[in-house]
């Protein structure tokens, strides 16, 4: 399974937010880590076609992601950045009806949701209102949706943005917990986040890949580059990410 | 006051407000010129009579309502230069002389509408001339009642009451009624939905007590050092100050608009009495008096339901919950308002009731004494004494729970029995499929079950018939004779035509010889009378048969070269519900589904976008085209709810009100429909008409869910759609801008409009369709590029 980004692009008006991008994923877990406004969020539009692009190609498999249409979002797995959800709806009947989008069949999508609701915590208040939720809670229904499905391709864009340290570490644990035959990109600027579960580490800016590697790979290059100045031992990513994106 | 600038900032408040003073307003001249302006516009019977039975009368074609006022104010003007006696005098001459007129069918217009303003002014007078009498039987059934032993227990309740009521009128007795008009008053007094609009401000005003809650402030503000006795103290003079200046814009309104429309202020110096709305107030006052007070008292009543709305919105912590309870007080208490017997023992709950404070014109034009414990008391003295005490107990408790409300004490008592209710209706949901869930979000959770609700209220009280007049006896005679030869036009229908028509001359003959007979003194006058009679029926009858030859033979050649078979239709019944009269019912109509249509419909698309959830959906498998389509679908179904209400109505009132034998008949043979291009019979024609309706209803839809698309939130979706949809439509029918004629979606909502000013043919209505289709599809087109994310470049 191959997902490719080709000279992939994207302009609003004169400003570039994807400036050329050439990736290619395979199975793992993909952390994406940049500062707010570094193209993350634009990237994960394109690759669900929420926006169009101005240039470029996304392939998956070989074949372009807007020629498969259904067939890639058939195995598309989503949690955007900003909350939409419907506050008037329980979250049982919510990921029915997200699974019911996602041509579920009915059994299938009953058995996956008890497995996701129990996943997340969110069993005990299955029935309750999404608008009487607190952030945490409606952050974990929204990865319960995303995950609906059993997708090949997830994409997670800043997963555990308003949880509290217990419910991060649960959700990073079950993103690390999960099967490795597929693509997960996880785009977040909580270092710590993906620190320990990503495969690979992108590092963007400016519209740009300015780094892709393992994660420590990346701190010994890092390392080796700026070892005057650390004490050897003590280099983290976050080093990695105020070497490669601080100003 | 920040705290009223804080308010007064909510821009959509503002603006709810000044749509409910409008609307007020407009709704208020509407009702004067439904109810024809108080005036009694009825005509006496006039025309001939005919001899064999019919179902039809000769029906007067009613007087313009605006010219009969105008011309009563004129009556009147005259009439008070006379002492009343005179007046009347004067009064009843001309009515019988005008009536004279009428029933010879020797009137003008003119003689009508004096008719009606002299018949409209004897009704006014004999009301004031009476008054004294009515008063006198009030003394005299005292002493009768009185003389019945179960009535004259001085202890007793009914015995205690007459007593009251004959020394309250007493004090009545030898006051002065004048002439003069009445409309201003008698319409403010009657004017019932001012008192809903201003419960309504109220409830708004209140509601925004509650937007810190709302917000998640309510524990800053209640522990801000101003944030507790200071507020409700505020907020206290801002619910006196709404109630003041509520009142006075409201009914101030009404009034000056009263004033305006019923020739100015008049006399407010005679006695409220005058008045026949307030004759029952036993209390001696002038019409300006009594006007200053009833304002007085509509302040402070409406202060006091201020308050109350105040303290059901602030007693429970839930926001909610709290609109749930005040929702079921309100009900409640309009329940015992309506509902109880005057007669029940209990009716002290009907008249110490909120809404006896909200409706307080009723304790001004009824005289009532309820019995509490065995003493009779008046119901305005009930709620005219209570009501400052009230007023001061109320504000007390309401300061007190705004200060000693604790925001986080509240517990969610109910939390527990929705989420059993929850856990019952996901079992449901679960069940339900991509459509299902559309049609759950447009019922269930953007409230579209109450705009169906209401639809249905609202077409129940629609009319769909106009009655057609009959302008003559002839003409009636000839709709008689329609109606015995209706059918096939066939050499048969001359026959009997011919036969009907030999023993019509034989009846003038026989006068001819019965005249003869008379001359030589052969037969007596009542003898020749009742030839004359017959003859005159007779003439009357024939030149009536004429027309229907006439028709008959129209319809035959007309038939013989177009390829339809002619038929003698009797054309009431499509008239009254098709025909030009009754535009207006069919506009209404239309209005009424394109709104109901629109209302459904506006938050369809713009709900996605205000949850945050297109991005999700759209990278979902069936997210685009599956979710358009299940949308489109349900803009087919909600489209098919509102046209079987509204025309399906139609249709049963078409079928109930009249027996149509001619429905196989081609429709070509309806003078409306004489250029309809199919020979088809008049079902189809129905049926066409009604597929029309359906797809004009079904565009607008399309077009509803293209401007939902288009915005963010809910609110704004609605109020958008509702302005192109129904705006161009209403200055159209309503005000008369026929410019706006191509905008007007009732127009070929309706059809029927378009069929007729095109002379039957299909001209206008198919390029009204053809105009709609290419809306409904350019809409279709961008709601589906926005769905699917298509590069907007790339298409140009």
């Amino acid at each position: 399974m191959k997902l490719e980004l080709l000279n992939l692009t994207k302009q609003y008006g004169n400003f570039t937010a994807l400036d050329h991008v050439n990736i290619t994923f395979t199975e793992g877990i993909y952390g994406i880590l940049g500062a707010n406004g570094a193209g993350k969020s634009t990237m994960m539009n394109l690759l669900t076609d929420n926006i169009p692009r101005t240039e470029g190609q996304i392939l998956f498999d070989g074949t372009d992601i807007l020629k498969l249409g259904k067939d890639f979002r058939r195995v598309l797995g989503y949690m955007p950045q900003q909350q939409g959800y419907y506050e008037h709806m329980t979250a049982q009947t919510f990921l029915s009806y997200m699974a019911d989008l996602k041509a579920i069949p009915k059994k299938q999508a009953k058995e996956e949701i008890e497995k996701l609701l129990e996943i997340t915590n969110l069993s005990d208040v299955r029935h309750k209102k999404l608008g009487g939720y607190s952030g945490g809670m409606k952050q974990r229904v929204l990865l319960a949706q995303a995950l609906l499905g059993d997708p090949k391709v997830v994409i997670l864009d800043e997963p555990t943005a308003g949880l509290d340290p217990k419910e991060r570490i649960r959700i990073r644990s079950f993103i690390a917990d999960l099967s490795r035959e597929r693509i997960i990109l996880l785009a977040t600027h909580i270092v710590s986040d993906i620190e320990s579960i990503s495969d690979q580490i992108l590092m963007m800016k400016h519209g740009r890949v300015v780094g892709m590697d393992r994660p420590d790979r990346l701190i010994e290059n890092v390392a080796q580059e700026v070892r005057e100045s650390v004490v050897p031992g003590h280099f983290s990513l976050e080093d990695v990410y105020l070497y490669y994106l601080g100003e | 006051m920040r705290e009223l600038g804080r308010i007064f900032s909510r821009r959509r408040l503002v603006l709810g407000l000044a749509l409910i003073l409008l609307l007020n307003g407009l709704l208020f001249v509407r009702e004067q010129r439904k109810n024809d302006y108080g005036l009694d516009l009825e005509l006496p019977v006039s025309g001939g009579i005919i001899f064999f039975d019919g179902t039809f009368t000769v029906t007067q074609e009613p007087v313009d309502a605006w010219a009969a006022y105008q011309r009563y104010s004129e009556w009147i003007d005259r009439a008070r230069e006379l002492p009343l006696a005179d007046a009347v005098a004067m009064l009843t001459d001309e009515k019988a002389t005008l009536s004279a007129k009428i029933a010879e069918d020797t009137d003008t217009e003119d003689d009508r509408l004096d008719y009606v303003a002299v018949n409209n002014l004897l009704a006014q007078t004999d009301y004031l001339t009476g008054y004294g009498g009515w008063l006198e039987n009030i003394q005299k059934n005292k002493d009768n009642l009185l003389t019945f032993s179960i009535f004259n227990d001085p202890d007793s309740f009914s015995g205690r009451n007459i007593l009251k009521t004959a020394d309250e009128f007493e004090k009545l007795q030898g006051v002065e009624l004048t002439l003069g008009t009445d409309g201003a008053v008698e319409s403010f007094m009657s004017f019932r939905l001012t008192d809903y609009f201003l419960l309504l401000v109220l409830l708004l005003i209140g509601l925004s007590f509650l937007e810190e809650r709302k917000a998640g402030l309510w524990s800053v503000v209640h522990a801000a050092p101003n944030g507790r006795l200071k507020l409700a103290i505020r907020r206290t003079l801002i619910l006196f100050s709404t109630s003041v200046v509520g009142v006075l814009l409201l009914y101030g309104t009404d009034l000056a608009l009263g004033f305006s429309l019923y020739g100015g202020i008049g006399d407010l110096d005679r006695a409220v009495q005058s008045v026949e709305t307030l004759g029952r107030l036993p209390m001696l006052t002038t019409v300006g008096g009594f006007l200053i007070r009833f304002f007085l008292l509509r302040i402070a009543a409406a202060f006091l339901v201020s308050l109350l709305l105040w303290l059901m919105l602030t007693a429970i912590n839930n926001v909610k919950y709290t609109i749930i309870v005040a929702a079921g007080v309100l009900a409640a208490e309009y329940s015992l308002y309506t509902f109880l017997p005057v007669q029940s023992a209990f009716n002290i709950f009907k008249y110490f009731n909120l809404f006896t404070y909200i409706s307080l014109s009723d304790l001004y034009t009824n005289y009532l004494n309820i019995d509490i414990f065995t003493y009779p008391l008046g119901i305005r003295s009930i709620s005219q004494l209570a009501l400052i005490p009230l007023c001061l107990l109320l504000a007390a408790v309401c300061v007190w729970v705004h200060c000693h409300k604790k925001p986080a004490a509240g517990r969610d008592l109910l939390g527990r029995v929705a989420y059993k209710l929850n856990s019952v209706t996901d079992k449901l949901l679960r069940r339900l499929h991509l459509f299902g869930m559309e049609l759950h979000k447009t019922l269930w959770i953007q409230k579209g079950m109450v705009i169906a609700a209401l639809l249905v209220y609202v077409v129940l009280g629609l009319s769909y018939t106009v009655s057609i007049p009959v302008m003559s006896s002839a003409e009636q005679a000839a709709r008689q004779y329609t109606t015995q030869f209706a059918g096939p036009v066939t050499d048969g229908t001359f026959a009997r035509i011919d036969a009907e028509q030999t023993q019509l001359d034989n009846a003038i003959a026989a006068h001819e010889d019965a005249q003869a007979a008379f001359d030589a003194g052969l037969i007596e006058y009542p003898e020749l009378d009742k030839y004359a009679r017959e003859a005159s029926a007779a003439r009357t009858k024939s030149e009536g048969l004429s027309k229907v030859r006439t028709r008959a033979q129209e319809l035959r050649d007309k038939g013989a070269a177009e390829g339809f078979a002619p038929w003698l239709i009797d054309e009431t019944p499509f008239e009254s519900v098709y025909g030009s009269r009754a535009e207006a019912n069919q506009q209404k109509a239309a209005l009424v589904a394109v709104l109901a249509l629109t209302l459904l419909l506006a938050g369809s698309m713009a709900y996605e976008r205000q949850s945050g959830m297109t991005y999700l959906l759209r990278s979902t498998a069936r997210g685009r085209g599956a979710l358009i389509l299940r949308k489109l679908l349900l803009a087919a179904a909600m489209t098919t709810l509102v046209w079987a209400a509204v025309y399906g109505m139609e249709v049963y009132t078409l079928l109930t009100a009249f027996t149509i034998p001619s429905f196989p008949a081609p429709a070509k043979n309806l003078s409306m429909l004489a250029a309809f291009p199919l020979n088809g019979s008049i079902t189809l024609w129905l049926a066409l008409l009604y597929a029309y309706r359906w797809l004009s209803l079904f565009c607008g839809a399309v077009l509803v869910l293209f401007l939902s698309s288009r915005v963010k939130r809910l609110e704004v979706a609605t109020i958008a759609a509702s302005a192109v949809m129904l705006i161009p439509s209403v200055l159209c029918a309503y005000v008369g801008i026929a410019a706006l004629r191509p905008l007007s979606i009732t127009l070929p909502v309706a059809a029927m409009p378009l069929i007729l000013s095109a002379n039957g043919s299909l001209t206008r209505t198919t390029l009204a369709a053809i105009t709609l289709l290419a809306i409904a599809a350019v809409s279709l087109v961008c709601v589906s590029v926005q769905a699917r994310g298509i590069n907007k470049k790339s298409l140009l």
